[in-house]
C-alpha cells in the first residue's frame, strides 16, 4: 500500500449554529500535515461539528476551513473531494447490514466508480490490514463489537484519505476492545502517515495524540486542561 | 450497485412483495384486456367474412354489429350493383341456445353462399324444413348432438338435420337456421341483421365500401376487423377502459413505489447519510434510490405479465364467452404491459430520488 501523505488543516473563525443554538464560535485551529490531534470537550461541547465542518460534511455559517488549501465544501463535486482527502470513523459502525464486510469496505470506491475487480483486491487487502481478512464474507450481524469497528476503519482507508477523522471510534465499546481498535488506527497512523483528528473521552487517545485540544461550549480552551473520563 | 439494491430489496421482503402485487395487479388488468381486445379483434375477422364474404353491410351507429337491423329489400338492391358479385342475407340470434348462451345462431338463406360454404359432416344439408337446424361441429361435441336430434332454440325444438364445418370459430360453435325460421323464431319478419357481399373480380374492397355506404345512407360496410372493434360498442368500451385502467395503474402504481421508497428513505437515513459521506455524489445516491423503484415495478410487471395471461383464460371461461372472445396474447400486449410497469418505477422514484439529492449528509448521519 503506498504511504499517503498527510493533509494539513487550518480553521479559522468558523461559527456554526443549528437554529438557535450556536455550536461553534469563533474556533480557530491548525494541524500539520501526518498531526495527530485529539479533540475533548463535554457533550454538547462542539467536537462533533467540527469534525464534520472540517470533513465538508456542512458548511460554516462564518470563517473557513481549508484542507491543504482547499475548503471542501466549496469545491464543484464536494462528494468527490471528500471520497478523495477524508476518511471517517465514527461511534457507530454504520455498516450497512446487507452487505458483507468486504463489500462495506467496497462502499467508497462504489461511489468513486473504481472496478468490481479493483474494489475486491483493495478490500481484501485492507481487512488484511486490520485483521479481517478471515471475516471478509460475513454479515455485520456476525460480528463483534471490535470487529465491526475494524471494517468500518478499513472502509475509512479504502481511498488512501490523507486525513482520517474519528468520531469517538470507542464510545460504543469495553476498555479491551477500546484498546485494540486504538491501537490499530494509530499503527495506521503511523504506517500511512495521514492527519488524524480523534474526538474522543479516553484518557488515551489524549496520552497517544501529539496534542490536545479542548472544546467547550463551541470554543477552544487551550488553557484548559483535558476533558477525559476516569 | 446492483448487488446493493438487491439486497435492500430482500432487506424488507413483506413490503417488496406488497408493492410489487400493486404493481402486478394493475400491469395483469392491462394485459388482460389488452388480450381481450386482441381476441375481440380476431373474432370481429369472423364476423367480417362470414361465409367466406369480402365485406358486410350493417346498420350504422348501432352499439354492437350483432345488434343490427336491415329491410330485406336491401339484399336485392346490393346484388343489383356492379362491384357486387354475389349477396346473401343473415339473420343472427344471440343467446338462441339456452344450454350454451354463448353459441350463435345464424338464420341463413338456404341458397346463399352462406350456406353453401358449411362443409358438411354427418346428416344433410336441410335447412328448408320450418323445424330443422345444422349444428356446428363444435355446439354439436358441446351438446353431444347428431343427425335426428333435437335442439332447442329461444324454447322451441328443432330437429338437427345434420353437423357441419365452417372453419370460423364462432360459425362452428353455433348453429344454422333457414332465414324465414330465423325470422319467425325472432319475430322480425322481412329483416336482417346483415348482408354478407362477394365483390366483383378486381374491385377494391374500400371503394366498394365508400360507394356502398354513398348509396345506401345509414349503413356501414364492414371490411376490416378493427372497423368492426370501432363500430361495435363493446370494443370501444374496452379500448377506452384500457386507457382508464392504464392511467389508474400509473397513478396508483407510481403512489405507492414513492410510498414505499419515501418510507425506506426515513428509515434509511444514516445509511444514505453515510454513502453521502465516504464519497457518493447525490445523483448516484439518487441513482440507488430510483433503481430500487424501478427494480421493484420490474418485479410487479413480470409478475403481472403472468397473472395477465393466466388471468385473461380463467376470466373468459369463468364469464362463458369463450366462443365470443378468445383471448389473444400478443408480444405489444406484453411489452405495453411491461412499458407501464416500467413506468410506474420511473414515475414513482423520482420523487423519493429527488429527495435524497437535498440531504444534507450531516443531517442524516444525526437522524434528523
Amino acid at each position: 500500500m503506498s504511504a499517503p501523505a498527510g493533509a494539513e488543516v487550518i480553521v479559522e473563525n468558523v461559527r456554526k449554529g443549528f437554529g438557535r443554538v450556536s455550536a461553534l464560535r469563533e474556533v480557530s485551529l491548525h494541524v500539520d500535515p501526518g498531526e495527530v490531534v485529539a479533540i475533548t470537550g463535554r457533550s454538547g461541547s462542539g467536537k462533533s461539528t467540527l469534525l464534520a465542518l472540517i470533513g465538508g460534511l456542512a458548511q460554516p455559517d462564518a470563517g473557513e476551513i481549508l484542507i491543504d488549501g482547499q475548503a471542501l465544501w466549496r469545491q464543484p463535486r464536494p462528494a468527490r473531494a471528500r471520497r478523495e482527502v477524508v476518511g471517517f470513523v465514527f461511534q457507530t459502525h454504520l455498516l450497512l447490514e446487507s452487505l458483507s464486510a468486504r463489500a462495506n469496505v467496497e462502499v467508497p470506491l462504489i461511489g468513486g466508480g473504481a472496478r468490481r475487480s479493483a474494489r475486491r483486491a483493495r478490500a481484501l487487502s485492507l481487512l488484511e490490514e486490520v485483521g479481517l481478512a478471515d471475516r471478509a464474507d460475513h454479515l455485520p450481524s456476525e460480528l463483534s463489537g471490535g470487529e465491526r469497528q475494524r471494517v468500518a476503519v478499513a472502509r475509512a482507508l479504502v481511498n488512501e484519505p490523507r486525513l482520517l477523522l474519528a468520531d469517538e471510534p470507542t464510545g460504543a465499546l469495553d476498555s479491551t476492545t477500546s484498546e485494540r481498535v486504538l491501537d490499530l488506527l494509530f499503527r495506521l497512523r503511523d504506517h500511512l502517515g495521514m492527519t488524524l483528528l480523534i474526538v474522543s473521552y479516553d484518557r488515551s487517545v489524549g496520552a497517544r495524540a501529539d496534542r490536545t485540544v479542548t472544546l467547550i461550549d463551541g470554543e477552544i480552551r487551550s488553557a484548559e486542561p483535558a476533558l477525559y473520563q476516569s | 450497485m446492483l448487488a446493493i439494491i438487491t439486497t435492500n430489496l430482500l432487506r424488507r421482503p413483506a413490503r417488496t412483495i406488497f408493492t410489487a402485487s400493486g404493481i402486478a395487479v394493475g400491469v395483469a388488468t392491462i394485459v388482460a384486456l389488452l388480450s381481450f381486445t386482441q381476441g375481440l379483434k380476431n373474432t370481429a375477422a369472423g364476423f367480417v367474412h362470414l361465409g367466406g364474404s369480402d365485406l358486410g353491410v350493417f346498420q350504422a351507429g348501432v352499439a354492437d354489429p350483432t345488434a343490427s337491423i336491415l329491410p330485406a329489400a336491401l339484399v336485392g338492391q346490393l346484388a343489383a350493383r356492379s362491384e357486387v358479385s354475389r349477396t346473401t342475407p343473415l339473420l343472427l340470434i344471440v343467446e338462441g341456445v339456452k344450454s350454451d348462451p354463448a353459441a350463435i345462431v345464424f338464420g341463413a338463406d338456404p341458397n346463399g353462399f352462406f350456406a353453401d360454404s358449411l362443409v358438411m359432416l354427418a346428416g344433410r344439408r336441410a335447412l328448408t324444413g320450418a323445424q330443422t337446424v345444422l349444428a356446428g361441429d363444435r355446439l354439436g361435441a358441446q351438446l353431444h348432438l347428431h343427425p335426428g336430434g333435437l335442439l332447442t332454440l329461444k324454447g322451441r325444438s328443432y330437429r338437427v338435420a345434420g353437423i357441419y364445418h365452417s372453419g370460423v370459430l364462432f360459425e362452428d360453435s353455433g348453429a344454422v337456421l333457414s332465414l324465414a325460421a330465423a325470422q319467425r323464431l325472432t319475430g322480425r319478419a322481412g329483416e336482417e341483421t346483415s348482408v354478407a357481399i362477394e365483390l366483383a373480380p378486381g374491385i377494391r374492397t374500400s371503394s366498394a365500401a365508400k360507394s356502398i355506404e354513398s348509396a345506401f345512407p345509414g349503413t356501414q360496410v364492414i371490411a376490416e376487423p378493427q372497423q368492426a372493434l370501432r363500430a361495435g360498442a363493446n370494443g370501444t368500451l374496452i379500448s377506452k377502459a384500457i386507457l382508464v385502467i392504464v392511467v389508474i395503474a400509473l397513478i396508483v402504481g407510481a403512489t405507492s413505489v414513492a410510498n414505499t421508497m419515501a418510507m425506506a428513505i426515513t428509515e434509511r437515513q444514516r445509511e444514505l447519510g453515510l454513502l453521502s459521506t465516504v464519497g457518493w455524489a447525490p445523483g448516484r445516491v439518487a441513482c440507488l434510490i430510483f433503481g430500487e423503484g424501478v427494480a421493484l415495478s420490474v418485479l410487479g410487471a413480470a409478475a403481472g405479465l403472468l397473472f395477465g395471461v393466466i388471468g385473461a383464460g380463467l376470466l373468459v371461461k369463468a364469464l362463458g364467452v369463450s366462443t365470443y372472445v378468445s383471448p389473444s396474447v400478443t408480444a405489444w400486449g406484453l411489452g405495453r404491459g411491461l412499458l407501464v410497469g416500467v413506468a410506474i418505477g420511473v414515475l414513482g422514484g423520482i420523487y423519493p430520488a429527488w429527495r435524497v439529492t437535498r440531504m444534507s449528509p450531516l443531517k442524516a448521519l444525526s437522524g434528523t
